[in-house]
């Protein structure tokens, strides 16, 4: 009887590239074409005790702990349809395999999306961003990832499928899956299928850019974005060498120790006037030099809005051993990239520092510094008011502590649930909170 | 119920853990706590306490796990579902005296309160700072921000803002064990499972909240309301279809058809028009730089439907009695019947003309009287059935009509609640919006909080015990 299972998966085999995988340890990877092989495949893996790594599009695999006990991967490319777009309705249900980019493409045909940014997107996939619930700079504006999930179909760790929520904006019957399973890393069950809803796309996007001398001045004016007259979509701090020649950017001002750009999205009128706005409040700050970073760039060489957007977009993956994370109340933001500076002056910065999340990208750390920096210095300095976690890393030995920082009393509750959903602690083990 | 004899024990226990002044025994005292605003069925109690501190609410907890006695939060009992219904009697948690808000903070955007502050508290607190509060219910003006978070209660401005959950940054709990557990805070992304997220709407049963981070929003520069009349319902859904299909995102999007407008009038003399069969009331807010051009197109839209007349709230003063008109709506519609009971489904918005008609088509053939008053912009229909209590023959017409309206939500792709919770009300619905399976992963996350199934039993999931209410009367509601 398994035989002849795995004699219809063969046809719909899908290995993928062994070089994203490679953090792996993977024995084979299947890639069932309908939610009943998922189901199947992780009954399966709960009888015989392996297992599961659940993959999307592989660009997250660097993302918490790695894994050690080898396994069977899971592959969603199988599953990658938009099941239903009543674009009327703002809605879209679509297989959790299907990229980013496609799914972005579908949208814009309607003039909407999914305001949520993730980079790769031609690789990365819904299934992904949901289990991740990553999310970038338009999360001051448009909210984040569990904001849109309104309802989700999955497979728990015996293999037993089920979903939450519904196709409709608003709707409180039962336990919501979308919120426990967004975030959850793959390791509460595999997310089959995702209903988001969808916003209109504005029909201008643009950014407004200034030097800021030092942290004080950052800080002085990000607590005036408070009660700026504008509706900004993005309230970014950008520090250190990734940023400091960015040809998309306006040359730094000399002496000046990073940049704060603002991102205004809207109708035409709307963004004009946020523009101008904006400006003059700067100005009012004492900001001398303010440059409105436009979508529609004059004679078309320059780089324009969109170019500042992907990389906003793309900062975590560029060239690091270690990318951290920390989540903080915003007015911590500019005392904490100063001990990020304290720590190491090569260290680059992006800052969604609107939301309080702050970003670093390390080139390298002495061997042996690093648990000593993370855990002796930079996480107690931000389990004051947040937490500070590991968001990518190549270093090969970092300790559970170190990468999702003390999660303290919720973390009992957090394996409560686990042991509901995964009692043999099969999907995408030792990588993420549980032991 | 409990034995004499171990309730007076348990009531002394109580007193002795927060004070005499705020725990409840005599019967009397008990009958206001029988149920919420969810008045069909009715439990009264064993006992009543009002904790003033987190710690009163973890000792309350842990003398009923020794005890082995069921303990059920309340907040101003303003649920519609039943939610707060001491099912099996013994302890009820009543937060109202947790009435503190702990902490405005602008700099961060977040406010700190404890459970028993009311809704509009909050948004009065931050007058004059340029924030507010999103979350309205239309029983603002009573409902707590802790009964909020249990229910993910919404109101007409959510269609833009979101719902209570949206919000949310960080919960203090207690938890089943008696621990005292703080889930997120005044940041974003806490690592881990989003147990916040989890906990928001799940109705009482999994913790009970003692603390909560909300979100507060910037004011808009400028708003635009209108009132747009009708002279057809389908024309009047059909535009709320168009508005939204348009990609125009409104602040609110309310719908009032004819029967209800009458009692509104009766009540509130706006001048309405009376013979309209439907009105929408339509509000944009935002940057002024961009709400005119968006009022236009609304009026647009709104005409190429059919609309007979746009009206435009001429000051901050005509706009609030226009809204003060909506939310006290279900207040009117004593005017028109000596009974009432609405239900709470949600339809895809494209959905809308259909399920108004059916809501029509089924009141007739049931010859039941139903008016509508909803929220329109996310297919959230609050049909109000008419009848006289005193008739059992129309009880079991309204209880069988009622049913249906929720059958066709259901067939039409949508929800039998979107914002008044399961409760003990739809119990019975569960199984038909959900198979085994779904409920049975809603079990197993019951049984990771509420192992012993003491905290809130028999709500929400159709499981041992909880079959659901028996429904021979329906009931008289408040606000929606």
């Amino acid at each position: 009887m398994k035989g002849l299972r795995l004699e219809v998966w063969k046809d719909q085999i899908d290995i993928m590239a062994s070089s994203n995988l490679d953090s792996l340890p993977l024995s084979q990877t299947i890639a069932p074409a309908e939610q009943a092989g998922v189901a199947e495949a992780v009954r399966a893996a709960f009888e015989a005790g392996t297992p599961v790594y659940p993959l999307g599009g592989g660009t997250s695999l660097d993302y918490g702990l790695p894994a050690r006990q080898t396994g069977i991967g899971l592959s969603l490319s199988g599953l990658a349809r938009v099941v239903d777009y009543p674009a009327r309705d703002m809605t879209v249900t679509a297989e959790a395999g299907i990229r980013l980019s496609e799914l972005a493409r579908v949208l814009a045909a309607e003039r909407q999306w999914l305001p949520i940014e993730a980079p790769q997107p031609d690789e990365a996939t819904l299934g992904g961003l949901v289990a991740t619930a990553w999310g970038g700079a338009r999360r001051y504006g448009w909210g984040r990832m569990r904001d849109y999930v309104i309802g989700i179909s999955a497979v728990d760790g015996r293999g037993t499928p089920f979903k939450g929520g519904g196709r409709v904006v608003k709707n409180v019957a039962g336990y919501d899956f979308c919120k426990l399973l967004t975030g959850s890393l793959g390791t509460l069950a595999v997310i089959t299928q995702v209903t988001l809803k969808l916003k209109p796309l504005p029909e201008r996007s643009i950014l407004v850019c200034a030097s800021v001398g030092d942290l004080d001045d950052a800080e002085r004016l990000l607590a005036g974005l408070v009660q700026t007259a504008t509706t900004p979509s993005a309230i970014e701090l950008l520090v250190g060498p990734a940023w400091r020649d960015e040809p998309s950017l306006p040359p730094l001002v000399p002496g000046a120790i990073g940049r704060l750009v603002v991102g205004l999205e809207g109708t035409a009128g709307e963004v004009t006037w946020m523009a101008e706005t904006l400006a003059q409040e700067w100005r009012s700050q004492k900001m001398a030099e303010v440059t409105i970073i436009s979508d529609e760039p004059a004679g078309g060489t320059a780089p324009g809005a969109a170019t500042v957007w992907t990389r906003l977009r793309d900062f975590s993956i560029g060239e690091a051993e270690l990318v951290l994370k920390a989540v903080l109340p915003p007015s911590r933001v500019c005392a904490f990239v100063s001990r990020l500076l304290a720590a190491d002056r090569q260290v680059s910065i992006q800052a969604h520092a609107g939301s309080g999340l702050v970003m670093a990208r390390f080139p390298q750390f002495a061997a042996g510094d690093i648990s000593k920096k993370l855990l002796g210095d930079l996480q107690p300095a931000a389990a004051s008011s947040g937490y500070l976690t590991v968001l990518a890393s190549s270093i090969p030995d970092l300790t559970r502590q170190s990468v999702w920082g003390g999660i303290g009393a919720p973390l009992p509750w957090m394996h409560a649930v686990k042991q509901q959903f995964d009692p043999r602690g099969l999907l995408n083990p030792g990588r993420f909170v549980f032991a | 119920m409990m034995l004499a004899e171990s309730l007076v024990f348990l009531a002394e226990r109580l007193r002795e853990l927060v004070g005499v002044d705020n725990v409840l025994s005599a019967h009397s005292d008990l009958m206001v706590y029988e149920c919420d605003a969810f008045v069909i069925e009715k439990n009264s109690p064993d006992v009543v306490v009002f904790p003033r501190t987190s710690e009163h609410v973890a000792a309350v907890i842990k003398l009923c796990n020794e005890l082995n006695v069921p303990y059920v939060p309340r907040g101003a009992g303003t649920g519609l579902a039943g939610g707060s219904l001491p099912i099996g009697g013994g302890v009820m948690i009543v937060l109202t005296r947790m009435n503190q808000i702990l902490e405005l903070n602008l700099r961060d955007r977040y406010a700190v309160v404890q459970p028993g502050v009311v809704n509009l508290w909050l948004t009065n607190a931050l007058k004059g700072t340029g924030y507010h509060y999103a979350p309205d219910p239309s029983s603002q003006g009573a409902c707590t921000i802790g009964g909020n978070v249990a229910t993910n209660s919404g109101g007409p401005h959510t269609l833009k803002y979101g719902v209570t959950v949206n919000h949310t940054l960080g919960l203090e709990a207690v938890m089943t064990d008696g621990s005292i557990v703080q889930f997120g805070g005044p940041y974003e992304d806490a690592p881990g499972l989003d147990l916040v997220g989890t906990l928001v709407g799940s109705e009482g049963t999994l913790a009970v909240v003692t603390k909560i981070w909300v979100r507060i929003s910037r004011n808009p520069e400028g708003v635009r309301t209108l009132l747009v009349v009708f002279d057809s319902v389908d024309s009047a859904t059909q535009a709320i279809s168009d508005v939204i299909g348009a990609g125009i995102v409104p602040a609110a999007l309310e719908m009032m058809d004819q029967g209800i407008l009458a009692a509104v009038e009766a009540a509130y003399h706006f001048g309405f028009p009376l013979d309209a069969e439907a009105v929408l009331l339509i509000e944009v807010d935002g940057l002024e730089a961009g709400l005119d051009e968006r009022r236009d197109r609304i009026i647009e839209i709104c005409r190429q439907a059919g609309a007979r007349e746009v009206r435009q709230a001429r000051d901050a003063q005509e706009r609030l009695k226009l809204w003060k008109s909506r939310k006290g709506a279900f207040a009117a519609v004593g005017r028109l019947s000596p009974s009432y009971c609405t239900q709470d489904g949600v339809v895809p918005r494209t959905k809308l003309p259909h399920i108004l008609r059916r809501i029509r088509e089924i009141g007739g053939r049931y010859n039941v009287r139903i008016v509508n008053v909803f929220h329109a912009g996310d297919g959230n229909i609050h049909p109000i059935l008419l009848f006289d209590e005193r008739d059992p023959a129309q009880i079991q017409r309204v209880l069988a009509a009622g049913h249906e309206i929720l059958e066709e939500c259901i067939a039409s792709g949508g929800s039998v609640t979107g914002e008044h919770g399961i409760g003990v009300e739809k119990i019975s619905f569960m199984a038909k919006l959900f198979a085994p399976d779904d409920v049975a992963a809603m079990e197993r996350l019951r049984t990771a909080f509420n192992p012993r199934g003491l905290l809130s039993p028999a709500k929400m999931l159709p499981t041992a015990g909880a079959c659901g209410v028996e429904q021979v009367h329906p009931g008289r509601r408040a606000a929606v």
